[in-house]
């Protein structure tokens, strides 16, 4: 089944060396850096040169500041900016960027309810609608806006990576406050969803790719408790959807939890027997490593 | 009571949004909108989604007088999260009779597109809310309207501090734009229907899961900053077979309303289904303020065709904060 995936992976790519979120469209940061991460992690030379000129459209849109426009169209600095680090971690001759990029990210902060915003929403009554600590900062997807758990797990990882050999003086405390928002936005009984676990008393319900997505994020974490309970919460919710996407991601966080994927990897191949995955990049490039359980690109 | 007095009269009240009684300044291009003298919505009976709709629904496009020939057709329906216990999106079957009756009428093409709210994975929400077997069945093309191309388009009104979003090609790519809501109440903002449901047509890779730049800058001046600067013209379904009621979009309680309510006046037709919910239209802030420059809200500048709106209306619940929408002055 590793091959047709592939087939359709690289069948995908475009003239200009990057992705599209499918075959039709123009290519974007966070497609090119995830089907970049996955032809990469599987080691073929057969794909070198797909490789090569994924990574010359990545690098080309980097911006001077070091962050990653999403695209031609939208060209300020991008939550894709962390997928991007991910993707060219693997490449030891674009550490600069990585670095640059990661000292980018380090400056970018999800924004918190102002005093004004603040005052208003405890006279509207509403101080603590989602029963979130609203004083943690994680990463938002577009600059002045929430922190979410999507972009804030991505970032964690990104950062986490290169850690070893970045040094910022905001680094580790930008680390441990990410951590501590994720942690709180948790659902009850494990798993994440976008990140309100609570609107208005009811309890939302997790994810299964944001679960794994976060799990990633947390990955030097494994023994806590919540995690445990969230790799939990990840296997329910993801054979419930029982998608490409969710099966991709189970298998790739499972993976690095030092679990069986198998069941995932067969959930996968179903999928893509059935649809295709509906031609969407994003899967095609979560569900190649996956399937090849070979050198995880999400491994911190 | 202490907060009601705080917002009263600290200097605080001056910022609220809206307050009822200031006046307003024109926060919209005035050569840019002409809204018509009066509108037409028609409200159709349907009471269950296993029965035929396609006459039904072809009925509603005629009547309303829309010509559809030759035209190339953007179906944009309510996906935004799936609840299997919930009554959440529009159902697939009016979504069904809707690609059917376009076709009947001889439109170019017709597709459905749509950018959810909250997930991310497409495949899981068209499978589990059945979408997916009428896409394929019927052999339509269905558009993510969260990853589609995009293009910086000014916005035309400047409610929100934002000058521009960017919004999907596929919108540059349609003659009509429909907008097919489900019936609900809303706990943000009172009600969600064919203006609200232009939420997802902004799209996710730019601005996330959820669209949350859209809550910062408000999200009654986010619906009228999206609506005024969409780049179509629109026209509305809103299934009202079986409506939300409560603690809406997500969480309310399922409502048998048996009705389908269209129009090409997307005001009008929110102000209808407000109205058909036992909700004054007027104390929604975004339909108060869109009723002065995208359409109409008063009753009288509104055609009823079809069934009478009495008939059809019920009490729809609202959530505590909501109550004062219950009083209906129209």
């Amino acid at each position: 089944m590793i091959d047709p995936v592939l087939n359709a992976l690289i069948t995908r790519q475009n003239p200009d060396g990057g992705w599209g979120a499918t075959q039709d469209r123009s290519s974007n940061t966070e497609a090119t850096s995830l089907a970049l991460s996955a032809l990469k992690s599987i080691g073929a030379r057969s794909v070198d040169d797909r490789i090569r000129r994924g990574a010359l459209w990545l690098t080309a849109h980097q911006n001077p500041d070091g962050g990653w426009r999403l695209n031609d169209v939208a060209t300020a600095g991008s939550w894709t900016t962390a997928l991007a680090i991910i993707a060219l971690s693997a490449f030891p001759e674009h550490q600069k960027r990585v670095h640059d990029g990661a000292r980018w990210l380090v400056q970018q902060e999800g924004s918190a309810p102002g005093i004004l915003a603040k005052l208003i929403l405890w006279a509207r009554g509403k101080s603590n609608i989602n029963e979130l600590n609203n004083d943690l900062i994680g990463w938002s997807w577009v600059p002045n806006s929430f922190s979410w758990v999507e972009p804030t797990s991505y970032a964690l990882t990104a950062l986490k990576k290169v850690r070893p050999s970045l040094s910022d003086d905001n680094l580790n405390e930008r680390i441990r406050q990410g951590e501590a928002l994720i942690y709180d936005r948790m659902c009850k009984g494990g798993g994440w969803n976008y990140g309100n676990s609570k609107v208005l008393d009811y309890a939302l319900w997790p994810y299964p790719d944001v679960t794994a997505v976060a799990l990633i994020a947390l990955q030097d974490r494994a023994a806590e408790a919540a995690n445990q309970q969230s790799l939990n919460a990840l296997r329910e919710t993801a054979a419930e959807a029982n998608s490409g996407l969710a099966s991709s991601w189970a298998a790739i966080c499972l993976g690095l939890y030092g679990q069986d994927t198998r069941e995932w990897q067969s959930r996968i191949e179903k999928s893509f027997e059935k649809n295709g995955f509906l031609g969407e990049t994003k899967t095609l490039a979560l569900a190649l490593p996956a399937l090849a359980g070979m050198a995880n690109p999400f491994r911190i | 009571m202490l907060r009601r007095d705080f917002l009263k009269y600290s200097a605080l009240g001056s910022l609220y949004p809206w307050v009822p009684g200031c006046e307003q300044p024109v926060r919209w291009q005035r050569d840019a909108f002409r809204k018509k003298a009066g509108s037409q919505v028609a409200i159709l009976p349907a009471s269950r989604y296993d029965q035929p709709l396609k006459d039904t629904i072809a009925r509603g496009i005629r009547i309303c007088g829309l010509d559809v020939k030759g035209k190339r057709i953007l179906l944009k329906p309510n996906l935004v999260e799936f609840d299997p216990k919930g009554v959440i999106n529009t159902h697939p079957a009016v979504i069904e009779a809707a690609i059917d009756s376009f076709r009947g009428l001889g439109a170019a093409q017709v597709i459905v597109a749509e950018g959810p709210g909250h997930r991310r994975d497409n495949e899981y929400l068209l499978s589990a809310s059945g979408l997916y077997d009428v896409i394929r069945e019927h052999r339509v093309h269905y558009v993510d309207l969260n990853t589609d191309n995009v293009r910086a388009t000014p916005l035309r009104s400047s409610f929100t501090a934002l000058k521009q979003l960017y919004l999907p090609e596929s919108l540059y790519n349609a003659d009509l734009l429909v907008s097919m809501p489900k019936l609900k109440t809303h706990h943000w903002v009172g009600v969600t229907l064919s203006l609200k449901n232009m939420f997802g047509v902004v799209p996710g890779i730019v601005y996330g899961w959820p669209k949350n730049i859209l809550h910062w800058q408000g999200i009654h001046k986010s619906i009228l900053d999206i609506n005024s600067s969409l780049p179509l013209p629109q026209f509305a379904i809103v299934d009202g077979i079986v409506g939300m009621e409560g603690n809406g979009p997500l969480q309310g309680r399922a409502k048998n309303s048996g009705v389908l309510i269209f129009g090409d006046d997307l005001v009008a037709v929110d102000a209808t289904a407000a109205r058909l919910m036992k909700i004054e239209p007027q104390k929604i802030d975004y339909l108060a303020r869109a009723g002065e420059f995208l359409g109409n809200l008063n009753q009288e500048k509104i055609q009823q065709i079809g069934e009478r709106l009495e008939k059809f209306q019920q009490d729809f619940a609202v959530i505590e904060d909501f109550q004062n929408l219950k009083k209906l002055t129209s």
